[in-house]
């Protein structure tokens, strides 16, 4: 079996990890849930597999392109994910996130993605490369789970002020430490993955640790917000809302280091 | 001062500060960096002015956007450091006496009486802190023992190792924008240019270009020899993402060209006459020919890799790639200069040659060889050493900060009649279930113990 079929297997449990989870969401059986995560993890697992293919297919790291970094992208969520909800049991979370995840591992599918493995040009061939992809899209992974809570908090604290809320559904107070946890992940991740990593990694083959490329430049941005996040809540004790917010705001910075940057600025990042 | 400290010390500032300098950064990322005026103009035109003006075009060097940085260091300094006083006194001077009401205000709290001597208590209770890892200080006061117990306390100072970090980042910035010196030494193979700022020179022995199957590039190797006062000291293959080092020089495999100064280049002489006759010609430029059983003497003068004629109707080229390889030759007779003029070598009928005499013979510019030539990047830059200490104390703080939590428990012991008292509550800086489970573990093993 090659990659490209594991990965296809793997994008349809990831669809029924999704369809239970959603079940779950309106009918209220825990059960659903439980399947859901059972099938989010029997995906990963073959998810795995066909990222291990990938490399001895391909020779490199398997996130040297667009479809092959979609991919692993979707595989960190799912992993973060799966740490997240063992840890906290925020099943609630599940069908918000699952759709992220599919939305990843449709746009990897796209026909617009390349998805032929090529050689590595030069300038990719270090171990850098493992160490800076793999440790900052670790870190985003998080990024994802404190924005879908994040916005779950939102939505849960307008519905207590309101006094919809129901019993079984979780508290605000609870998705607003469960965001801060994932940034409390996320950041040192980030921080280590994207920057230092990524210093380290240009100094070798650019010769400069820090060009002010615009992809550098927006995982600072990126820093600086999460930053933000960090000072307010703690220094100033903002929390809720305003909390959620930057959270918010600092996940669309990441996303937009990630997506963005490659399509509409131009840069020393241009392979990916 | 005072009013100068309690500006700089506010965390408002530093927040306000913080989302100025990424709204700079993002303006950054929008406008193209360090461009030609005549880029902006055809861009942004009227704009274009007001931009330079504001150096927005070179935002990220431009001296607001470093006042900025500058305002931020003075901002992170003050907050440390007024924030870290305190904190030392507690490590260092904490007050360990205090009263049961405040410890009974905790969250993490327990009271309870234990029919022990004064001694016996702060031993068992003592034993069982300490075997949970922590640390241990104490007064005494008549009937009364006071105990201060903390572990992790080095978590209290990762956001100051953190913000450390940053400074000493932003220092090296500082010093590498003063100090570094980068050049790109352009070199043939077996040439040897000095290295700027340096006491050697530097030495291209090879360069190559490897090649996947299919064609695109897998590599460029350089094998470069350090040389000082005449005497080879190194020699390392660099490639890219491989530099070498030496003596504070790093060289970097940056870039690479085609050798037109000196090509070697191959002419076929043919008869308009005898379509048999044909002699083959490897000719150096410059170098005489002389073309067997014939009265004629020949050389290639020039070489072109890309022909072009421009504006100025002055021959050139028109990149270093051989799209258009064109050769000038002139021929002699007995000292006398017969033709002269161009050939090419896509166009092999298409001869510009002028004639004083006639002659028979015909020249064909056929192949053309040439060595590559490597572009290295030498870089001297001391501030990239700081940039990795800094980014240590960054992680390191990090992970403090983050994952290190402090925990404190305070207790107060005191006896009447042979029964002591057990007064104790604990704090815990992040993580308080788990404390929660850990203070109960001890306070349970207290009162069980005979």
């Amino acid at each position: 079996m090659n990659e490209s079929t594991l990965f296809l297997i793997t994008f349809i449990f990831y669809i029924l990890a999704a369809f239970f989870y959603f079940s779950f969401l309106f009918s209220k059986k825990e059960n659903k849930a439980k399947k859901g995560f059972k099938l989010a993890f029997i995906g990963i697992a073959i998810h795995t597999i066909a990222l291990i293919l990938r490399t001895f297919e391909s020779g490199h790291a398997p996130f040297t392109n667009m479809y092959e970094s979609l991919s692993f992208l979707a595989w960190s969520s799912i992993l973060a994910y799966i740490i997240i909800e063992w840890k906290y049991k925020i099943r609630k979370a599940g069908p918000y996130f699952m759709l992220i995840v599919i939305t990843l591992m449709a746009l990897a599918s796209s026909p617009l993605m390349p998805k032929n493995a090529t050689p590595l040009i030069p300038a990719l061939q270090s171990y850098w490369l493992w160490l800076h992809v793999s440790v900052t899209l670790m870190g985003e992974a998080f990024f994802a789970i404190a924005f879908i809570t994040s916005i779950m908090y939102l939505v849960a604290s307008s519905k207590e002020k309101k006094g919809k809320a129901k019993k079984s559904s979780l508290s605000s107070a609870i998705l607003d430490s469960i965001s801060y946890r994932c940034v409390a992940v996320g950041f040192p991740l980030f921080t280590l993955g994207g920057l230092v990593f990524g210093m380290v990694w240009a100094f070798y083959a650019w010769g400069r640790p820090w060009s002010w490329d615009p992809k550098e430049t927006w995982s600072l941005i990126t820093w600086f917000v999460f930053a933000l996040y960090l000072h307010t809540r703690i220094v100033m004790g903002w929390k809720g809302w305003r909390s959620a917010f930057i959270a918010t705001l600092g996940f669309l910075a990441a996303l937009f280091t990630y997506f963005g940057v490659n399509y509409l600025l131009a840069g020393l990042h241009s392979y990916a | 001062m005072k009013s100068f400290i309690r500006f700089f010390s506010s965390v408002k500032l530093a927040i306000t500060l913080l989302i100025i300098i990424t709204a700079a950064s993002i303006i950054g990322t929008l406008i193209p960096q360090q461009r030609g005026l005549e880029e902006y103009l055809a861009r942004y035109g009227q704009w274009a002015n007001l931009f330079h003006r504001l150096q927005l075009t070179r935002l990220y060097q431009s001296s607001w956007f470093i006042t900025l940085l500058l305002l931020f260091s003075i901002n992170i300094i003050t907050c440390t450091l007024t924030r870290i006083s305190p904190k030392l006194r507690r490590l260092f001077r904490p007050t360990i006496a205090s009263e049961a009401k405040k410890i009974l205000a905790y969250r993490i709290k327990d009271k309870y009486k234990k029919p022990w001597k004064l001694e016996r208590s702060e031993e068992e209770i003592k034993k069982a802190l300490s075997s949970s890892h922590y640390r241990l200080k104490e007064e005494n006061k008549e009937n009364k023992t006071f105990l201060l117990a903390r572990k992790r306390t080095l978590g209290w100072f990762g956001s100051d190792i953190v913000h450390f970090g940053l400074l000493v980042i932003l220092a090296a910035g500082v010093v590498s924008g003063f100090g570094a010196f980068r050049s790109y030494l352009t070199l043939s193979e077996g040439q040897i240019l000095p290295v700027p700022q340096s006491n050697f020179q530097i030495r291209l022995d090879k360069f190559e270009t490897e090649y996947y199957p299919n064609g695109s590039v897998k590599d460029w190797k350089s094998t470069l020899t350090v040389i000082k006062e005449e005497k080879s000291l190194l020699t390392k293959t660099i490639e890219v993402n491989h530099p070498l080092s030496y003596e504070g020089h790093v060289f970097y495999q940056s870039n690479y060209g085609l050798d037109w100064r000196n090509p070697a280049v191959e002419i076929w002489v043919k008869k308009r006459s005898d379509s048999s006759f044909l002699r083959k010609v490897e000719a150096k430029i410059g170098e005489k020919i002389s073309i067997q059983d014939e009265n004629i003497q020949f050389s290639v003068t020039h070489f072109i890799p890309d022909f072009v004629i421009n504006e100025n109707n002055q021959i050139t080229t028109r990149s270093l790639q051989p799209n258009n390889p064109a050769a000038r030759i002139e021929g002699w007779q007995e000292d006398k200069q017969i033709f002269s003029g161009w050939i090419f070598a896509q166009f092999p009928d298409f001869e510009r040659i002028h004639s004083t005499k006639e002659t028979d013979l015909r020249f064909e510019l056929k192949d053309f060889k040439t060595s590559q030539f490597s572009v290295l990047q030498a870089a001297k830059d001391p501030g990239v050493t700081w940039i990795w200490v800094g980014s240590a104390f960054l992680m390191v703080g990090l992970t403090l900060a983050f994952y290190w939590p402090s925990r404190e428990i305070k207790m107060i012991l005191e006896e009447t009649k042979g029964t002591t008292e057990i007064v104790a509550g604990g704090l815990a800086s992040k993580n308080r279930e788990a404390f929660q489970a850990e203070f109960e573990k001890i306070m349970s093993h207290i009162r069980r113990s005979k």
